[in-house]
């Protein structure tokens, strides 16, 4: 292999991104050595097993996809924003949907999502970490690693290029010959099984870590809502990860799984694709819901209206989100058959949808509202997801959805699901429990600016996207030419474009702002909040809770502070048993991200030596004893007396 | 000696070897398509319960609600991703 | 670490009683992951293309030696998680001993096999049909290898450390493993090879 196939060449703004990738990686361990923070990094996070720790890593690699993914759809709406535009070619603009696309849905909101429930489902259910704490740092680092593995494909090789469905015969090695998708597949691959193991450890958590008392009725919502996502989780990933596998051997092995001829069936890929696919769409939206029961409850000041309705509409949802999967490619041809009952499952899962929407309306009629910018974004949520929502019923009707089929229709639909539903819900999620973590709110006032500034250009990038698709725009075009009339449409969508960026570096200089200015939060309860993770000091002690909590209701926080009660019994503490930190999840992490680098250009030798490292790891695992460290009394008491003051 | 192999154990074993002979029956006999279907499923369920209740002692864990939920999740999935393919990729075309 | 005596030891702590319910999770997303590529054999498996079919490759022998190994080595560890549950270290690693001997049986079989359908032109290459029933077989085969590995190092560990919470816990969670690929083999046996010759 030559070099300038290895690099990507030829392009100004590849050749910048290298510069700045190069950049960057010199100045991150420069900086670290002039600051002398190698051990700080290495102690405190790398090696951490700490569920509140490794969901802050997690949000801070979500926020960085997020910038990833937003420069992707910059450049994709400035190319299109006036016919005939040459500032991308057409491969590049493949190539840029692609990521977008995969790092969006994959490497933002998913762990975004993953990095909120780390950080508040042991909080919410009064344990002191998740069940398996040592294989949550490996989910994460596997996490991470996949994410990585992606994002140098844009300058090592080249990245995918065939949508981020990668659909067949496209994706095969016939029609893309470059490795961008071997790098789809091993990344996903990668990711997708520290993902698993999330769903695994969250489920047992749950299930079997609650405080005395927190029958799962009791649960917060949020619970609920990832106790179901979790479950989703572990029954959709496999069929990803068989998906994946043959993916990898049609294009590296020569197997006819998805060739097009010796019996293969290219439309095999689009099916496991959606048996996973679709699944994954609510196990994005799921976790979304959770965070705006909380929100809407805690500033209504009004509890959360039809609780049971809302768990049983979610454990509908968990089942028929496996029943629904073909309406992704009605039109592939099959009988009506087919595509009459996908259509009966589809229109049937808006129902419960809609049962949630109405809970959370009946919870805001005639409550308190306060309208501080978490709950800005749950308000914002309701009209704009029911936008998305509706259309999603158009497009659910087969008939009608050959019509709309890969049109930009199809595009805005679900980005009016996506956008208001998961990404102002991990936002709403991230103002509303950033105090937990930091021990300070953010700024109110530039919050509001950027949700303003968010929802507004929200609506005027996406909804000219409509009415083009009815126009007849299809998706994933990267020119058009004056006199399809499409410009100024597209102009206006660039324009909505440009104020979602001012409203998403807002965001950033908020968390800025804050960090520098905002005062330290003493109560652990700012926002005068229901759940039990509220009853903790902020920022959260190691350990959680000093003493476990005890439950005998929903919201118990919330009566016992009206009620001038204490959740913990009486009585001195205990010395508290806590996990020990380890590096070994980096370094499988690492071994993983060369493991799939070598396998992406099939460099065997190099692959199988990276995974016997793998199984190396594995092993010293296996041999290893480690059975944890206490806290003493005296440090419990040390910590306590030094957040809450004198209160014992 | 005798209390390393109890009587269940030994049971169960014997049993599912000869369900593995009662499946050869559908290769050994001119049999339907739906009959040998229905003898091939039968013995593998069967025997799929052996090994879940006897060996994997499902019944004796605490979380027994939990477990069998899961597995019962698990085989919803399971026979949706087989049936629900098939259906799609395959039978959904002879239909009109 | 508290330990509660009342209990069979691999259930002994709250760590143990984990770690139990997160494997059976686990096996859940196992079962998942087998239908998914046992949809793909069943929706390719008329897809010969150019190639043998299923008929003209299985032979009933080979598959009716690995069968009863398989179904001689589930039973095996079955006796070994009863010996440990009476405190009989030595039988109980006895038990293990044989199963993993099986489980080598089985293999070196399987191998056989695989090594006769190429012998006979049928590749992982050569249709869809095979690229499906070689990742199946495969997959499995994987599993077992895999569980060869991971059954010797915790044997070691019984031996090195004896029968405590700890490596009764290990050897308990691989004896549900074991069992788990003899059910998917139960199903192999039925839908791929029995139903391939019927």
């Amino acid at each position: 292999m030559k070099w300038d196939e290895f690099f990507v060449t030829g392009e100004p703004m590849i050749y910048a991104a290298m510069v700045s990738i190069v950049l960057v990686s010199i100045a991150i361990p420069a900086g670290l050595t002039y600051f002398k923070k190698w051990g700080y990094l290495w102690r405190e996070w790398l090696t951490t097993v700490d569920h509140k720790k490794i969901g802050v890593m997690y949000i801070i690699a979500a926020l960085l996809m997020l910038f990833r993914g937003g420069v992707d759809a910059l450049l994709m709406r400035a190319q299109t924003a006036v016919p005939n535009n040459g500032l991308l070619d057409g491969q590049h603009y493949n190539e840029i949907f692609t990521t977008h696309g995969i790092i969006m849905i994959l490497f933002m909101a998913m762990p975004f999502i993953i990095g909120l429930m780390n950080v508040v489902v042991p909080l919410q259910i009064g344990a002191r970490d998740v069940a398996f704490p040592r294989l949550n740092a490996v989910s994460f680092w596997l996490f991470f690693f996949g994410a990585m593995l992606l994002n140098i494909s844009f300058v090592i090789g080249g990245s995918p290029d065939a949508g981020w469905s990668a659909y067949f015969p496209l994706a095969s090695l016939e029609f893309s010959p470059t490795v961008g998708n071997n790098y789809y597949s091993l990344a996903l691959q990668i990711a997708g099984i520290g993902t698993l193991m999330t769903g695994i450890n969250f489920l047992v958590t749950i299930l079997k870590m609650r405080a005395p008392g927190m029958k799962l009725m009791k649960m917060p919502m949020f619970t609920w809502s990832i106790l179901i996502t979790s479950v989703i989780i572990i029954f959709a990933f496999p069929v990803l990860t068989v998906a994946l596998a043959l993916m990898m051997l049609d294009r590296q092995f020569g197997t006819q799984f998805f060739a097009m001829q010796n019996g293969g069936m290219d439309m095999l890929w689009a099916n496991l694709f959606w048996v996973w696919g679709h699944p994954e769409v609510y196990i994005v939206i799921l976790p979304a819901f959770g965070i705006y029961s909380e929100i809407i409850a805690t500033f209504a000041r009004k509890n959360l209206y039809g609780y049971k309705s809302m768990v049983y509409s979610m454990v509908v949802i968990s089942l028929l989100s496996f029943l629904v999967w073909v309406h992704h490619f009605y039109t592939m041809g099959h009988g009506v058959m087919v595509n009459s009952v996908f259509s009966i499952t589809t229109m049937a899962i808006s129902v419960p949808t809609g049962v949630k929407i109405f809970n959370w309306l009946f919870t805001l009629r005639r409550g308190k509202i306060s309208f501080t910018t978490p709950m800005l974004y749950a308000l914002a949520f309701i009209p704009i997801f029911t936008i998305g929502g509706v259309t999603g019923v158009m497009l659910a009707m087969a008939s009608a959805d050959y019509q709309y089929h890969n049109t930009m229709f199809l595009v805005a639909h679900f980005h009016y699901v996506l956008i208001p539903g998961t990404v102002f819900g991990v936002i709403a999620g991230f103002h509303y429990w950033f105090p937990k973590v930091f021990g300070f709110k953010l700024n109110e006032r530039l919050g509001k600016w950027a949700f303003w500034f968010i929802a507004i250009s929200f609506n005027i990038t996406f909804f000219p996207l409509f009415i083009l698709g009815l126009n007849g725009m299809t998706r994933r075009m990267y020119t058009y030419s004056e006199s399809t009339g499409y410009g100024p449409l597209n102009m206006l969508s660039m324009v909505g474009a440009v104020g979602l960026t001012i409203g998403f570096i807002l965001l950033v200089y908020n968390i800025y702002w804050s960090t520098r200015y905002q005062p330290r939060e003493v109560t652990g309860d700012p926002w005068d909040a229901r759940s039990l993770e509220w009853s903790t000091p902020s920022p959260v002690p190691e350990y959680n809770f000093a003493k476990t909590p005890v439950v005998d209701k929903l919201d118990a926080f919330w009566f016992a502070k009206k009620e001038g009660k204490s959740l913990t019994e009486e009585g001195d503490y205990e010395p508290i048993h806590m996990p020990n930190n380890n590096g070994q999840p980096f370094i499988m992490g690492v071994a993983f991200f060369f493991f799939g680098f070598f396998m992406v250009f099939s460099w065997w030798l190099p692959a199988i030596i990276a995974g016997m490292f793998i199984l190396g790891t594995m092993a010293y695992r296996t041999f290893e004893q480690d059975h944890g460290h206490y806290v003493t009394v005296e440090e419990i008491e040390r910590t306590e007396n030094a957040l809450r003051g004198e209160k014992k | 000696m005798k209390e390393l192999f109890p009587v269940p154990h030994v049971i169960g074993f014997v049993s599912s070897l000869l369900l593995s002979l009662i499946a050869l029956v559908v290769i050994k006999f001119d049999l339907s398509f739906g009959m040998g279907m229905t003898i091939l499923g039968v013995t593998a369920i069967i025997q799929a319960c052996l090994q879940l209740f006897l060996f994997m002692h499902v019944g004796e864990n605490e979380n027994k609600t939990a477990l069998l939920t899961n597995i019962g999740y698990a085989l919803f999935v399971g026979l949706v991703t087989i049936f629900g393919t098939l259906f799609a990729m395959m039978w959904g075309y002879q239909m009109i | 670490m508290k330990i509660d005596h009342s209990l069979p030891l691999e259930y002994s702590t709250e760590e143990n009683k984990l770690k139990i319910l997160g494997f059976w999770v686990f096996l859940g997303a196992e079962i998942v992951l087998f239908s998914t590529l046992f949809a793909v054999y069943f929706t390719l498996q008329n897809n010969i293309g150019n190639g043998p079919g299923g008929s003209h490759i299985f032979e009933l022998t080979p598959v009716m030696i690995e069968t009863i190994v398989l179904l001689s080595s589930s039973f095996t560890i079955g006796l070994g998680i009863h010996a440990m549950r009476l405190g009989n270290k030595k039988a109980m690693m006895t038990f293990f001993g044989i199963t993993l001997f099986l489980g080598l049986g089985f293999l070196g079989v399987e191998i056989m096999e695989f090594f006769t359908y190429v012998h006979e032109g049928a590749t992982m290459q050569t249709s869809a049909f095979l690229s499906a029933l070689f990742t199946l077989l495969g997959t499995h085969g994987a599993h077992v290898t895999f569980g060869l590995l991971w059954g010797g190092a915790i044997l070691l560990q019984v031996k090195k450390r004896g029968l405590t919470p700890e490596t009764a816990n290990k050897s308990f969670i691989f004896s549900l493993y074991w069992h788990f690929l003899d059910v998917v083999w139960i199903f192999i046996f039925s839908f791929v090879y029995m139903k391939g010759m019927m």
